[in-house]
């Protein structure tokens, strides 16, 4: 079902942009990787649903710990709708090219379509600059879920190696990490990133990496504490006892019990972040123009919220159900990875 | 216990000062400093030295770090450069509006968080459990200073000159003009009414997650076998539920009273601005905007010290719900 | 951020600059002690105003009685202490409301007696000394009498050095500490002139006078660090201080022994100045009526004010603009005709119309709307024209060699720069953004790069001059106009020298400029100086905004001008029937 309205979506945009379509071949970058995307993703929608129609009914066979999972989180009715939601917006963000009607970034008549409200010819409005909102808001896409994606890819990576270090060594180095990361805990975040953001000039590189390198305490605590349980379990003693070696136990036992509490972590991570860089466009300290993330827009948008409510209101309802989604899904992977909490 | 508590005092002292250290070292290394925002042409450089001198910003960071250090000691958190005061002054005289929201949304959002985590789990996987899950995630899911503007303009703008509401809630604020004039139960209304709006936006925030905290709290417990015992034994449920169940999944939404505290005074900042609510939140963003180093350095601290507090009230809180759990 | 009359000062409004952004106090320093000062200062207030206060009746009920409330995003920093204040707001509060001036200007920028009744100078052609006479019936709220000690110790004390006085500038031309200052008799000061100067006049309308039985004990060094400003101001002017609530409100309340000559105690019984920090919400608290007048909006809250029918819409223009500054030390902007073509190529006008929806004109020199030698005429001269804009660069030697799109210079050094443009300002960003477009289309690459306001100013105004091109403002306020600190290539070392204009002509000008106090000559002299900037386009001037102030009908009288919100706060007055509290 999801298939068939991926599929009829994927080629309602070859046909309608047939032209740009066309084009983007010899376009730039962007417009080949949304070409590669919609071929992509049309040839796999079509071998999925070969799939259906050539085996039988998918039947579970293992019942390993994920399949379970897997399956817990498929009854999760939430969860499955935020997983079909991210998949969208990531399809969205890949497709902008094809999808925007508008240049972001091109100025309109700035005397007479000067925040004008939504209509057949801007469907979201314009904006101080006489710009297409909607277009703007595909394109922020881009930029939000990028923010979100490599920042919590920074946090995790650097958390769970932290966490794993301090967990597997112990002795002095876990006291000096987790002094540390109840240092950097124990203070509000929004100010830390503050701080940090007034010494460089703000770029997006440097908000990503700030937002990314504040963020991988509870990480670090997370994976640290999976570690020191996991150690005292009785298969890990078990395995030691066996005389296997430490990497095949890291390997084999810690990694993959470790993976499913930060895979919730990041799921989460990801909107929260989406959220935090609003409030640093808020401050004035996000992402700069000509580019332009949602939380940018929401920001700038607020200025005239009364007057133009389409500028705030659009990018703040990407923002929410974006982050609604995210949330859905690791709400749905912590009941599901959880077997205390399955059904 | 009071010898855990020594412990835990005397291990955060350096965790704080470490704070404050590093956020001094960075905002020093920031260019620019408190005398950059005073530009105007006709000053001229002796001027500027000279101003610099009255601030002591001739000295070199170091000696500027031990200085501070060594007031410290003697409970003198220097002078603030753009409020023109003794630090500790400005603080006293913010931190009260700042405890007071926190407070307050503490209390609605653990309120409302533990209600709905309750309602959710007792009906799990119910359109209703999902229904609050949703509508949870998504107040939790709006950038603050937008879901805080939304409120103002339904509460303030709307309810007044659209709708003509017989209550609509001030904008900003955290008291009215007549203030001095009015009765004490008049005053208290009077703060409620200017509080409601800040301290909702804050609440709606942190509900979202104390809910899914004590959703599956309870439902871990639940599942556990002395709820299952009490259900066998025919014991009604709601007995079941708050006399057995409630008790012991509080236990860890416990914990979150610490590591709330950081994301509280995190969303302070928003709500304060966006409110005109003279707090530590807004007041330390504007100190690190012009480098106004004792000023970041004493609320730092200060922050620091509130959530090393709200941690140990935590552990303690622990040890009273929890008979298991004893301290040395 | 300055004085009316106190040169150019950078007008900022990022979102840190717009509150607090001044500063006071001595970090590193200890902590002064100054015991007891504000509780006893204020229970003399306290014990003279109220015998005052219950002596007085009012003569009309209509009109005295209520109270008005100002919003506005910042605070007053450094409150009502005017040796250490660089803050507009804060000024006018000291000017207008809680303190007094002097001299006052007048709605035609001439100069009225205020605290002082009359004045004298020695000789109006070639002026050595000015005599002040103060008034002999204006108190300090204590209950002293102001008399000529004040204005010497005040004259004193701001033009030491070490007191670090910002707007010092204004007194160049004056003899400065003790010995420019001479008391006649009680009422009766003698100021000295070092040099001529064609607006000596213009430091008093805006310079406060402070008491000098309070301050002068304390050493200039610790002013900035004294109480006195923020919690317990003893004033002389319409209005007494009675609550401060940092970063949040002032309270102020009528005086009754105001002197009648000059309109005796004001028609409200209290004022009040709220911070509220975000724009957004104040123009809410505008339209539920929760404050009466809502300070400087955004141009594009205008729209809002105008629709209600309880709210009133006042505008003017306002002596500052946006620019953008070229550095003539890099290889691009070192030909004046480069310069013109940036200017040129850029569709300005365009930019006016839609960042300023008719509240405000286009610049085309530093010389503002409310200056006598204004000449909008100028306008044409730098018209929009990107054929022209690309023949200059073919002149100067800027050409598409290598079909890129792209100029470059005879050496192949392309045509790309960097344009730098402070946080927290969506104007300047949008300028940015348009620049970039636009001249991408004459084939120069713009690089917009946003920074901190702070390290940007550091950077322009450092040796290092580490700038291609900037965004910024100057508000150069009412009176004097004198751009000898940005021009002169004598200044060129110099933290506002930051384009490197070098131009025997411009030196010369602003020599002269300095010099001549006759008008219809100066007249000229500033004529032919606006064409030499034009030509050489130190900077690209690009507009001077209006000033906007939304004010709720049931507040009359309200007067505001390029020379302050609160000139005419004293006559301000709500009708008995709509004050807040009587039911309606």
């Amino acid at each position: 079902m999801a298939a068939l309205l991926v599929w009829i979506g994927l080629m309602g945009v070859a046909v309608l942009r047939r032209e740009r379509v066309a084009g983007a071949l010899s376009g730039s970058l962007e417009d080949r990787v949304a070409l590669a995307t919609l071929v992509g993703g049309l040839a796999t929608v079509w071998v999925w649903s070969w799939r259906d129609v050539a085996k039988p009914p998918f039947r579970w066979l293992g019942v390993s710990q994920w399949a379970l999972a897997g399956r817990a989180f498929a009854r999760n009715r939430l969860a499955v709708l935020g997983a079909i939601g991210i998949l969208g917006l990531y399809l969205i963000a890949l497709l902008t090219p094809f999808l925007a009607p508008a240049d972001p970034a091109l100025l309109g008549d700035l005397l007479t379509e000067l925040l004008a409200p939504p209509s057949e010819t801007h469907l979201l409005g314009t904006d101080h600059f006489a710009r297409d909102v909607l277009s703007r808001v595909l394109y922020g896409a881009r930029v939000s879920l990028l923010i979100g994606f490599v920042a919590v890819g920074i946090s995790v990576t650097v958390g769970t190696l932290l966490g794993a270090v301090a967990g597997s060594l112990g002795g002095w180095v876990d006291t000096i990490v987790m002094r540390f990361v109840d240092m950097v805990i124990s203070f509000p975040q929004l100010v830390l990133l503050i701080t940090i953001i007034a010494l460089f000039e703000p770029s997006i590189f440097l908000i990503v990496a700030v937002l990314g390198l504040t963020q991988w305490t509870g990480t670090a605590r997370l994976v640290r504490g999976e570690v020191l349980s996991l150690r005292e379990r009785e298969y890990v003693q078990a395995a030691q006892a066996l005389g296997f070696s430490r990497w095949r136990i890291i390997i084999a036992h810690l990694i993959p019990n470790v993976l499913g509490p930060v895979t919730v972590a990041a799921t989460l991570g990801i909107g929260n972040t989406i959220v935090l860089e609003a409030g640093l466009s808020f401050l004035g300290l996000g992402v700069q123009p000509p580019m332009a993330s949602w939380g940018t827009m929401v920001a700038d948008g607020r200025n005239v919220m009364l007057q133009a409510w389409w500028l705030s209101t659009f990018p703040g309802l990407a923002i929410v159900v974006t982050v609604l989604c995210f949330n859905l899904v690791g709400d749905g992977l912590r009941d599901a990875l959880d077997p205390r909490l399955r059904r | 216990m009071h010898r855990y508590l020594a412990r835990r005092t005397a291990a955060a002292i350096p965790l704080v000062l470490g704070i404050a250290t590093i956020v001094f070292f960075v905002i020093s290394l920031a260019p620019g400093d408190p005398t950059q925002v005073l530009v105007s042409p006709g000053m001229r450089p002796e001027v500027i030295a000279q101003v610099r001198a009255n601030f002591g910003l001739d000295q070199p960071l170091p000696v500027r770090y031990v200085r501070w250090l060594g007031a410290l000691l003697t409970g003198d958190l220097g002078y603030s450069y753009s409020h023109g005061r003794p630090v500790l002054e400005v603080i006293g005289q913010i931190l009260p509006n700042t405890l007071l929201l926190s407070a307050a949304a503490l209390l609605v959002a653990f309120a409302a968080g533990v209600l709905i985590g309750i309602v959710q789990s007792l009906r799990q996987y119910s359109i209703t459990d999902q229904a609050l899950s949703v509508l949870a995630l998504f107040f939790y899911s709006m950038p603050s200073f937008w879901l805080a503007l939304m409120l103002i303009l339904v509460f303030a703008l709307f309810a007044r000159n659209v709708w003509e509401w017989p209550i609509y809630f001030p904008p900003s604020g955290t008291r009215s003009i007549e203030y001095a004039t009015l009765g004490p139960f008049e005053r208290i209304a009077d703060r409620i009414r200017y509080m409601t709006l800040p301290v909702t936006s804050l609440a709606l925030v942190l509900a979202a997650g104390i809910a899914r905290y004590t959703r599956g709290s309870m439902l871990e417990v639940i599942r556990q076998d002395y709820v299952r015992t009490a259900r066998a034994k025919g014991l009604p449920e709601s007995r079941v539920v708050f006399k057995h169940a409630l008790r012991n999944a509080l236990i860890p939404v416990i914990t979150l009273l610490g590591l709330y505290l950081p994301v509280l005074f995190s969303g302070t900042v928003f709500i304060e601005t966006v409110f005109g609510w003279p707090g530590m939140g807004k007041t330390i963003v504007d100190a690190i905007g012009t480098r106004d180093y004792p000023l970041v350095m004493g609320t730092s601290l200060i922050f620091g010290a509130m959530v090393v507090l709200g941690n140990l009230i935590a552990d303690m809180l622990y040890a009273v719900v929890d008979p298991r759990i004893r301290y040395e | 951020m300055n004085t009316g009359a106190a040169g150019l000062t950078l007008a900022v409004s990022t979102l840190f600059a717009a509150c607090g952004g001044d500063y006071g106090g001595g970090g590193g320093v200890a902590t002064a002690d100054f015991g007891r000062f504000c509780e006893e200062a204020l229970a003399r207030v306290d014990a003279f105003i109220g015998r005052a206060e219950s002596e007085w009746s009012a003569p009309d009920s209509t009109r005295y009685g209520g109270t008005a409330v100002v919003g506005a995003i910042g605070e007053l920093t450094n409150g009502m202490n005017h040796f250490v204040t660089s803050n507009y707001e804060t000024n006018d509060h000291q000017q207008f409301v809680n303190l007094m001036t002097l001299l006052q200007y007048d709605s035609t920028l001439a100069m009225q007696p205020y605290l002082a009744e009359s004045w004298e100078v020695d000789d109006l052609e070639d002026p050595s000394t000015i005599t002040f006479h103060v008034r002999p019936d204006v108190f300090w709220h204590d209950g002293f009498k102001v008399d000529a000690e004040d204005v010497a110790f005040t004259y004193r004390t701001i033009t030491d050095t070490a007191t670090a006085y910002p707007n010092l500038s204004m007194f160049d031309h004056y003899v400065r500490g003790p010995e420019g200052v001479e008391v006649i008799d009680s009422l009766t000061v003698r100021i000295r002139l070092a040099r001529p100067h064609a607006e000596y006049m213009d430091p008093w309308p805006s310079v406060v006078i402070m008491p000098h039985h309070l301050l002068e004990d304390v050493p200039v060094t610790q002013l900035q660090q004294h109480p006195y400003g923020t919690q317990c101001p003893v004033g002389n002017g319409p209005f007494v201080f009675v609550e401060h609530r940092p970063q949040e409100s002032w309270m102020f309340k009528a005086n009754p022994v105001f002197p009648n000559v000059l309109g005796g105690r004001p028609h409200l019984d209290r004022y009040v100045y709220r911070v509220i920090p975000e724009q957004t919400t104040l123009l809410t608290d505008l339209l539920t009526e929760n404050i009466d007048v809502y300070i400087n909006p955004r141009a594009d809250q205008a729209p809002q004010i105008e629709a209600s029918p309880r709210l009133t819409l006042l505008h003017y223009t306002w002596p500052a603009y946006t620019l953008v500054a070229w550095n003539s030390r890099r290889p691009w902007f070192a030909d004046a005709r480069v310069r013109r073509a940036m200017s040129i190529a850029v569709d300005r006008r365009k930019i006016v119309e839609a960042q300023l929806r008719g509240y405000g004109s286009l610049a085309n020199t530093g010389v503002n709307p409310l200056h006598f030698a204004y000449d909008p005429s100028l306008a044409d001269e730098l018209a929009y024209a990107p054929v022209v804009a690309r023949r200059l660069l073919e002149e100067a030697g800027w050409l598409d060699r290598d079909r890129d799109g792209l100029r470059e210079n005879a050496d192949g050094e392309p045509f790309e720069f960097t344009l730098k443009y402070n946080q927290g300002n969506q104007r300047r960003a949008d300028i940015a953004e348009i620049m970039q477009a636009q001249l991408a289309e004459v084939g120069v690459r713009v690089r917009p790069q946003v920074l901190e306001f702070g390290t940007m100013i550091a950077q322009m105004t450092s040796q290092e001059r580490d700038f291609d091109a900037a965004i910024f403002g100057w508000n150069t306020g009412i009176g004097r106009l004198d751009e000898t600190a940005l021009f002169h290539s004598d200044k060129a070392g110099e933290p506002y020298a930051m384009t490197g204009t070098n131009d025997p002509r411009i030196d010369q000008l602003l020599d002269t400029l300095q010099l001549v106090i006759d008008r219809e000559d100066a007249a000229r002299f500033w004529h032919e100086y606006q064409q030499v900037i034009l030509e050489q386009q130190p900077y690209t001037y690009i507009y001077f905004d209006d000033r906007l102030d939304g004010v709720n009908k049931r507040l009359r009288g309200v007067q505001m001008d390029a020379r302050g919100e609160w000139i005419n706060i004293k006559d301000w007055w709500i009708p008995a029937e709509e004050r807040r509290g009587s039911g309606s």
